[in-house]
């Protein structure tokens, strides 16, 4: 059970453009009220760019860059060494951007700021699609998942974003979930903490983009978790792995809770059960060899 | 800083100029709606509410809560036949909340304490409420409560009526009995002990006398059973024999007691022969899991050694040396309501077997004839009446239970209020369905057993009248309370303000308040509230 308390401060503002009941919007609010005051935003173009902005309006209260896809890890570098320059290191450089603008336009940006380290904090919105544009397929969208793109369901499976960072050997990489806000603000807590690279991957069930009902995404993140599609985990320095949520549920009422699976067959779910509880076990099993 | 110096690229404004509330089609609306419990209880009792403050450690307001609707949670706590553990919703993710061990719990806490009640302000009316059972005593507290002057007519010695003179001592403690019972009475009563009303007439008078007559006498004939000689030596009144100090019942009783019903009474004499050291039989039409009596009751007459005969009727019975009955095993057909069945024999089943007693103890018949003239020959309910007089309880009732009967007596009382003090105050009922286990948010409620409620050990039991059941300990009694879902009743766990994508819920102390100008009408909190306390209502403009 999560107690989903955490303190708002006023730094993330009603009248944004958010779906209603878009957790997006909700982890959005967690995330900068956990930041404070003293931060600077980049962001991608996104679901997030669309929520923050509506020039000239803004529902954060700190700045954000709006900036090209492919460009958050960069234009988040140049911010932070601008401001080390001007003797405001420590000031949070915080970037956002969805899946798209991560595991596939953004990722060499993201790659080489990793590699060189980069004192950020890196935000994946991960709806797993490019949602914004009426919902295509990306990189991140799972096994068996129906896009406009992907009609009968995407043929291949979900990128390995954590894995792919875990090699980069950088300080802090964890996934998130709206499901558990408390574990959310102590992660973005513990982040902010930390010199160098750090990259957070939150899970946001998208209400028009998966077929989800307007009050349940919450449910459908905690399903996500609870069923271990997407474990909450944290990995330090590449070499500490933490699982910390359990899989408790097999992921038959996480697939019949959204339109996207509804396509599938008994046995493309049972295959898909399956790729779940392997994928859960080798998590359990890196966690082994690599223990805290 | 200053606008002025800003580059035009910069944003200057913050979202909360859109005011995204007008996408909205529907608005969450906070109301605490009844738990099936709730629905479920004979007084109507808040059981969310006190459960609530139990788990906050306030003994005190648990108890305030609960006496709103019945003056005797101690005793409710020990006899109820809890209907609300069988409705509530927990029994559908693990077991049932023990509700009635919990009311025990604050009943006990408010004895131990000496918590009183007050009359209210006196408005210069009266009421003749005629028996001092369940019904007469609920309905004379509630009256009090509203300062309505009470003049009470108990036609035996003392108050209590079936709580004194049918439940035994091992189920019902006495000083649980008399303390709960001072209590009303000393909120200023005119008691009229050992004083029955006779007859019709003698109703009529006191109507005349007072601006309103509560009338519950219970139901003292006892059925009979065809087949049965009830002027033998052998056959002794059930009722007459749970009344008799222990010395009386040792001598009405031979060796072997055969126990005719399957009710609580039945239960209650076949019990406490088994104390008086007696082998004792049970004999039932009912066939075995339909008996009427509670379950604990039937498991724990077992636990202490009574025998049971289900799905059998006594045709005959002879004295002699010993009895000698001859039965039959029957089919037997629930009826409509409680109370009504129809049963065959099934042929060639006729067994014989002997004993030395027999107790027969198949239920009541209230005295309607005594009244006929004033209330008519269908009998009096509550809510049908005649002039100024009204009735509640067994007298009025086919529900042989006591809580069913405080009940009663306080929706008597409070009609009478309303029509004699109209403007002293009454709870308002909660409004709504009740609410179902689907709206409760199960994530929010970790799977949990129920507290066992301990009992004393069985070689103890059988030695006196001691109380079984035993009370919670106070740690495990808070355990229980957590179990609790709460359901329909704000438990001011911010899970709504603190789940809105829009930052549309204002924290109030206490409560919420939800900001039309950028509600959109989600209901992200309705789904995130772990008790039901909030739904969403068609936001028309």
């Amino acid at each position: 059970m999560d107690i989903s308390r955490y303190e708002d401060h006023g730094q993330f503002c009603s009248g944004h453009a958010a779906c209603g009941g878009c957790v997006e919007a909700l982890t959005m609010r967690v995330i900068l009220n956990e930041i404070g005051p003293d931060a600077v935003g980049v962001v991608a173009p996104s679901c997030t760019a669309v929520i923050l902005g509506g020039y000239p309006t803004s529902s954060a209260r700190i700045p954000f860059i709006h900036g090209l896809i492919e460009t958050a890890a960069a234009m988040g570098t140049g911010v932070k060494r601008g401001l080390a320059a001007q003797g405001k290191g420590d000031t949070t450089v915080v970037c956002f951007a969805g899946d798209g603008g991560t595991y596939d336009i953004g990722i060499q940006a993201l790659s080489s700021a990793a590699e060189r380290n980069e004192d950020i904090l890196y935000v994946c919105f991960d709806n797993e699609g490019y949602m914004n544009t009426g919902g295509q397929k990306s990189s991140s969208t799972p096994h068996g998942a129906a896009t406009g793109s992907t009609p009968l369901g995407k043929a291949t499976v979900k990128k390995n974003l954590i894995e792919i960072m875990v090699a980069h050997r950088i300080p802090y990489i964890a996934t998130a979930s709206p499901s558990h806000l408390a574990d959310l603000a102590a992660k973005v807590r513990k982040a902010r903490a930390i010199r160098g690279m750090k990259v957070l991957i939150v899970v946001i069930p998208c209400l028009p983009g998966w077929g989800v009902a307007d009050d349940s995404a919450v449910r459908v993140a905690r399903l996500a978790v609870e069923s271990g599609v997407f474990p909450l985990m944290e990995v330090e320095n590449g070499t500490t792995w933490r699982i910390a949520s359990e899989q408790t549920r097999p992921i038959d009422a996480y697939l019949a809770s959204q339109k996207r699976y509804r396509h599938l067959s008994d046995g493309e779910r049972e295959a898909l059960q399956a790729e779940v509880d392997a994928g859960f076990a080798r998590l359990k099993a890196l966690e082994a060899i690599n223990p805290g | 800083m200053n606008k002025q110096a800003l580059s035009p690229l910069w944003t200057h404004l913050t979202s909360e100029g859109n005011r995204t509330g007008t996408w909205r089609a529907a608005l969450p609306r906070y109301q605490d709606q009844p738990s099936p419990c709730l629905g479920a209880c004979p007084v109507s009792g808040r059981i969310a509410t006190w459960i609530g403050h139990v788990k906050a450690g306030d003994l005190r307001a648990a108890w305030e809560v609960l006496c709103d609707n019945n003056p005797f949670p101690a005793i409710a706590g020990r006899i109820c036949h809890h209907p609300c553990e069988t409705a509530c919703n927990r029994a559908k993710l693990d077991e049932t909340v023990s509700i009635c061990a919990l009311e025990r719990h604050v009943g006990d806490a408010a004895l131990a304490a000496g918590w009183g009640f007050e009359a209210g302000p006196e408005r210069g009316v009266s009421v003749a409420v005629i028996g001092g059972g369940p019904a007469g005593l609920s309905a004379a507290y509630q009256l009090r409560r509203a300062g309505i002057a009470v003049t009470l007519y108990e036609a035996r010695e003392a108050l209590g009526g079936l709580m004194r003179y049918g439940i035994p001592s091992y189920r019902l403690a006495r000083e649980v009995l008399e303390g709960e019972i001072a209590r009303i009475t000393a909120m200023g009563i005119d008691l009229r002990l050992g004083t029955g009303v006779a007859d019709a007439a003698a109703l009529e008078a006191l109507a005349g006398a007072h601006d309103a007559v509560f009338l519950a006498t219970g139901a003292s004939l006892p059925k009979r059973l065809p087949g049965l000689d009830y002027g033998a030596g052998f056959v002794v009144d059930s009722a007459a024999f749970l009344v008799a100090p222990e010395e009386e019942q040792k001598a009405m009783t031979g060796a072997h007691v055969l126990v005719i019903g399957g009710g609580s009474a039945a239960m209650d004499v076949a019990r406490t022969a088994r104390r008086l050291g007696r082998r004792v039989t049970v004999m039932t039409l009912e066939p075995e899991g339909q008996l009427p009596a509670q379950q604990v009751e039937i498991e724990e007459a077992a636990e202490e050694g009574v025998a049971f005969i289900t799905g059998a009727m006594l045709k005959h019975a002879e004295g002699g040396e010993t009895v000698t009955i001859t039965a039959v095993r029957v089919r037997f057909e629930p009826g409509e309501t409680r109370g009504q069945f129809s049963v065959s024999e099934i042929g060639g089943s006729a067994f014989s077997l002997t004993c030395d007693t027999i107790i027969p103890a198949i239920g009541q018949d209230a005295d309607l004839a005594r009244w006929g003239a004033v209330l008519g020959a269908d009998g009096p309910v509550v809510g049908r009446r005649a002039g100024r007089i009204r009735a509640g309880g067994d007298v009025a009732s086919m529900e042989r239970f006591v809580t069913h009967a405080i009940g009663m007596g306080k929706e008597a009382a409070r009609e009478i209020i309303a029509e004699l003090a109209p403007d002293a105050p009454l709870p308002a009922p909660l409004p709504g369905p009740l609410v179902g286990y689907a709206r409760i948010n199960t994530a929010y409620h970790p799977g949990h057993p129920r507290v066992r409620q301990p009992s004393a050990p069985l070689s103890a039991r059988l030695q006196s009248f001691a109380e079984v059941q035993q009370p919670l300990p106070a740690e495990a009694a808070r355990r229980e309370a957590e179990r609790c879902f709460s359901c329909g009743t704000c438990i001011h766990c911010d899970n709504c303000y603190l789940y809105c994508p829009d930052m549309a819920i204002t924290r109030l102390l206490p409560g919420y308040e939800v900001k039309t100008d950028y509600c959109k009408g989600c209901g992200l909190c309705v789904a995130e509230c772990p008790t039901g306390a909030i739904h969403m209502q068609e936001d028309v403009p």
